[in-house]
């Protein structure tokens, strides 16, 4: 009798000692979470308050008013249009670009057979080894010398093929089995028809995992855009904020109320895609993580 | 194996000059040959005419507070003739500028039709080509530029080509609350000697030791705000071998050693390089919590509007001589421009420079007038009478000397600034910092 | 015209070779063409705002290890290690503390994980200037919050000790969630059974985390740590945004010791045989990590 009662009064304990440690732990990931947030709430209040209202001692935690038009004057004023028309155009063609080398380089080191195949794609991954911060002195005079700095081109050239994609894809295509081609082969396929008919859809969630990491890669990008497009012509978003916080927000006017909504601006595209595509982009980087 | 982007860039440029007529004299190797070219055409100003509508770049380095006057100035020579559409970009500070003009002219795209520049960047352009000769314009359209300041018109050309002119001048000046100066009964000082006691007398402790209010601040984020106390007391940043500083030297060593001391005892502070540096520095000065501040005169209009006192100039302490530099910017046009682009240039480079605009700027900012039949007549005395501060600019004028001309003057520059920064806010031995410091500048000027 | 035509193997042969032809041009002239240009302007004299160069021979080299860049190579490759260390213990360590945090498999949790992760995909230039605003010395919040503490305002980029450290901040915020990320999957692959046998031995929370998790763990730590490791040596962005490299060069790490010579200084030559340390730096570290993680790799297998 009185040895079920302490059973059960153990089992309660142990309970009771259980849901502590759950209500503790939903505690501390809430409380973490909101640190972690907060950059972002913090980048987000700021865009819409007043400059009287940034420059307050006591910071608002709550805009007071809101002040959408700082996004136009950031429109306007930073030229934000016109860099979104760079970054988009930009990100698409290194997209398109990646694609299509990676896609058919895959295949020809996962399906194809020519002499000294496990060499080139030795080269080819050797590559990974050698980041454009190295070899940009090069890239930027010889394009300089094309004209094609503060072009699209110059933008795109230099990364138009990704040794990473190339190297996901080769590693998807090689588990698909042999006989899927052979039979693609009788009923008259060509390369181009297999490739998109058979091996690109039976790796549809790789290749569209790639595609999402090579789309924000290129949507962040920082470096060779900073080196090859100096002047305003073809200034992305990334750098264009930067030259906001420069020239704007810098020695006389503290205007960083517009530059966090050209912060905002920046960003939104690629959080939409986060949100949407979450189950990919969380696995996505994973994956990634081997650049 | 030389066929590196250098001769490319080089023959391009030549070749260029040649076509259109001989406009690239610039004195590096490749454009003797554009220059001999010129001789042999005589200037014919059909030449250097616009014909045809054309809309250009400007680019310039004025903050935000001076977009006013920018847009005014655009706006009035837009409307003033049909064929010549300008448009004015705002690049970011002077090295900014630099980085993104050097980088332009190296791709030979992107180029604005003109710029300005800071004083000290003429030698390096010049030597680099990368600079329009103006003398054949100025011949063409019998521009009068003796007009101008000789001192400035001297800080505009390098290797005796007009390769630029002077657009928007300063000098260095120590502002001055004058309220509190007279209250406090201090006198400023004259020489560097005298700076001791002034540091003294001007600072205001709190119990505890802290300070209340600095005596003065000197920028550090520009070297060109404590240049002069080098020069004015002998000390040579480059050496007449051109080759060597003598910034190591035991004078330089000297007067570093009293600036940290005067750091270290509160009665200043050191600004460091960073991109707040000079807005702290003026918020010090306007909340009173400095005396007094060493800055550019071009912001005297600035100064005068956010204070509630009066703002007194005073010319820098002096040891030796009592010189002071030429600051600001002038204007150039990048000789890898098409010949229609720099026509267009060149005449909105004479409307920038010239009288009425030059008094424009020199009423509503702080620059300074550059013209001898403003500063030598009536219309200075009137000038002064509304701006009485500007006294002892007036007084000074044949002090103001053309910056330093070195190749390797930027880098210089950084390492200078930097160490300084490091030495006084980090501590140190000032003798040693100032050593290495030394060496490295040398290494720096005898490979350019 | 008919003796020349190939063999079908051969015709298909070739059809395959074409299919890598575009890639293989492309990495040819951006990737292994420039390393060899590297090593020729390393012996020229090349400066951006001169007309021509010639070579020097080794004076780049000379100037580069016993001359006046020595110290700062010495330096970016000081700071930079710095900046690795500070990013890996982020990732690593931070990443496993918030694994564990937010390791429940409930939806709320899920959703939290979600927002956690989500600055990996905020551009490092708006995480930037969100920062530069956030540790701003007069207006920013972090030194208001901190005067509520009672601690006098930080000059955070100003100040040699805490500028490396706001840059950290900024990366850690984005890096952190990531790791987390990683570490929880791997965890969901660890059997139960091995912590079910644990408990029966009386094994507690702590002696449960240190006997099983973290060696089952150890391939993706590994992993982590790999890439982690070489993706924190060629840090720019945050630097160049933060602090430019300042105050007087503490921050400068190898990727900006580059940027300044090349594109502030127009020192092609310099910045050019600064690149090619850089290349063999970061060969040896690749080489040296694929040794240990194939060693590791076969031993846990």
């Amino acid at each position: 009798m009185s040895k079920e009662m302490n059973q059960n009064k153990r089992n309660e304990a142990a309970k009771r000692r259980r849901k502590i440690k759950t209500a503790a732990q939903c505690i501390l990931a809430a409380i973490v979470m909101i640190i972690v947030v907060f950059p972002i709430y913090w980048m987000l209040v700021s865009s819409v308050k007043s400059q009287e209202e940034i420059l307050l001692a006591v910071p608002t935690l709550w805009p007071r008013e809101f002040h959408f038009e700082n996004y136009i004057n950031v429109l306007n004023r930073g030229n934000f249009a016109k860099y979104y028309y760079n970054t988009i155009v930009m990100t698409a063609g290194i997209l398109v670009s990646q694609v299509i080398t990676g896609v058919f380089a895959a295949y020809g080191f996962s399906k194809g057979k020519f002499k000294g195949q496990n060499l080139i794609f030795l080269i080819v991954l050797g590559a990974l080894m050698i980041p454009i911060q190295v070899t940009f002195i090069p890239i930027y005079i010889m394009m300089a010398n094309w004209g094609m700095s503060d072009t699209f081109a110059g933008l795109i050239l230099p990364v138009a093929v990704s040794p990473y994609f190339i190297f996901m894809l080769r590693q998807n295509f090689m588990a698909i089995d042999d006989s899927y081609i052979e039979a693609a082969r009788i009923d008259g396929l060509g390369r181009v028809g297999i490739i998109t008919k058979i091996l690109a859809p039976m790796c549809k969630s790789a290749l569209f995992t790639v595609i999402l990491v090579t789309f924000t890669d290129g949507w962040n990008s920082y470096f060779w855009p900073k080196i090859i497009a100096m002047g305003e012509k073809r200034r992305v978003l990334t750098i264009g904020l930067a030259y906001l916080q420069n020239t704007f927000a810098g020695q006389e006017t503290m205007n960083n109320h517009e530059v966090m909504a050209g912060a905002v601006l920046a960003v939104v595209p690629v959080i939409i895609l986060f949100f949407i595509f979450q189950k990919y982009m969380l696995t996505g980087y994973s994956k990634a993580a081997m650049k | 194996m030389r066929k590196g982007m250098a001769l490319v860039l080089a023959s391009a440029m030549a070749a260029g000059a040649l076509t259109g007529c001989g406009g690239g004299g610039s004195t590096g190797k490749a454009a003797n040959v554009t220059t001999a070219a010129q001789e042999t055409e005589a200037v014919d100003p059909a030449m250097y005419e616009v014909t045809e509508p054309i809309t250009i770049k400007w680019w310039h380095a004025l903050e935000d507070q001076y977009s006013g006057i920018v847009e005014q100035v655009v706006n009035d020579f837009n409307s003033s003739q049909d064929l010549i559409t300008v448009e004015a970009e705002y690049i970011g500070s002077y090295s900014k500028l630099n980085e993104a003009l050097v980088a332009a002219h190296a791709a030979g795209t992107g180029l604005p039709a003109i710029t300005v520049a800071n004083t000290p960047y003429v030698a390096e352009y010049g030597a680099g080509g990368l600079t329009e000769n103006l003398d054949p314009y100025i011949e063409a359209s019998g521009y009068d530029v003796s007009d101008f300041g000789n001192g400035m018109l001297e800080a505009a050309k390098y290797d005796g080509s007009q390769v630029s002119l002077p657009f928007l001048i300063s000098t260095q000046i120590l502002y001055y609350n004058k309220d509190k100066v007279d209250e406090l009964g201090i006198t400023l000082p004259e020489t560097w000697d005298e700076m001791d006691a002034f540091m003294e007398a001007g600072t205001k402790k709190a119990a505890d030791g802290t300070t209340e209010m600095y005596a003065t601040i000197i920028p550090g984020w520009d070297q060109w705000y404590f240049e002069t106390f080098y020069l004015n007391q002998g000390v040579k940043i480059i050496n007449d071998d051109q080759v060597t500083t003598d910034l190591g030297g035991e004078k330089a060593v000297e007067i570093a050693a009293k600036i940290k001391e005067w750091c270290d005892n509160g009665y200043t502070y050191w600004t460091g390089t960073a991109d707040d540096a000079s807005s702290n520095m003026r918020q010090n000065f306007i909340s009173g919590k400095a005396l007094s501040v060493v800055h550019t005169t071009s912001l005297y209009n600035n100064y005068v509007d956010q204070v509630d006192f009066e703002v007194g100039m005073h010319w820098l302490p002096g040891a030796e001589t009592k010189n002071q530099e030429i600051g600001g910017c002038v204007v150039l046009i990048p000789s890898k421009n098409d010949q229609a682009t720099k026509n267009a240039a060149w005449q909105f480079m004479q409307y920038l420079v010239g009288k009425d605009v030059n008094m424009t700027w020199a009423e509503g900012t702080g620059y300074m007038p550059t013209r001898k039949s403003v500063l030598e007549t009536e219309e200075g005395k009137a000038f002064l009478e509304k701006k009485p501060a500007f006294q002892p600019i007036f007084d000074n004028l044949d002090l103001i000397n053309p910056r330093i001309q070195h190749k390797g003057w930027s880098q210089l520059a950084t390492i200078w600034k930097n160490s300084m920064a490091e030495l006084i806010m980090e501590g140190g031995d000032v003798q040693e910092s100032m050593t290495v410091m030394a060496e490295e500048i040398d290494d720096v000027l005898g490979d350019v | 015209m008919k003796e020349r035509r190939m063999n079908p193997r051969k015709a298909s042969a070739l059809k395959d070779f074409i299919c890598v032809v575009p890639a293989l041009i492309l990495i040819a002239i951006f990737t292994y063409y420039p390393i060899l240009e590297l090593f020729r302007i390393s012996f020229t004299d090349w400066n951006l705002l001169n007309d021509t160069y010639k070579y020097v021979g080794v004076k780049n080299w000379k100037w580069l290890f016993a001359g006046s860049g020595t110290k700062y190579l010495w330096n970016s490759l000081r700071v930079t290690i710095l900046y690795s260390i500070g990013e890996l213990s982020v990732t690593l360590i931070g990443g496993m503390i918030f694994a564990l945090i937010f390791n429940r498999m409930t939806r709320g949790f899920a959703a939290m994980r979600a927002v956690v992760f989500m600055p990996k995909y905020v551009a490092m230039s708006s995480a930037a200037v969100v920062f530069l605003w956030i540790l701003n010395t007069d207006t920013g919040i972090l030194n208001y919050i901190l005067s509520i503490a009672g601690i006098n305002a930080v000059d955070w980029l100003g100040n040699r000790h805490t500028a490396l450290l706001s840059v950290l901040m900024v990366t850690g915020w984005r890096c952190i969630g990531y790791g987390m990320m990683v570490y929880l999957s791997a965890m969901m692959g660890i059997s139960t059974d091995y912590y079910e046998a644990a408990a029966l031995d009386g094994a507690n929370a702590v002696q449960k985390f240190f006997k099983i998790t973290l060696p089952m763990l150890s391939p993706t730590t590994l992993f982590l740590f790999v890439t982690t490791f070489l993706s924190s040596m060629k840090v720019f962005q945050s630097v160049d945004i933060l602090t430019q490299g300042g105050p007087y060069r503490s921050t400068e790490v190898f990727v900006y010791n580059i940027y300044r010579y090349a594109m502030v200084d127009f020192r092609m030559d310099r910045a050019s045989t600064v690149a090619i340390f850089f290349f063999f730096l970061l060969l040896i570290i690749t080489v040296a990590t694929m040794k240990i993680s194939s060693n590791k790799v076969t031993y846990d297998s």
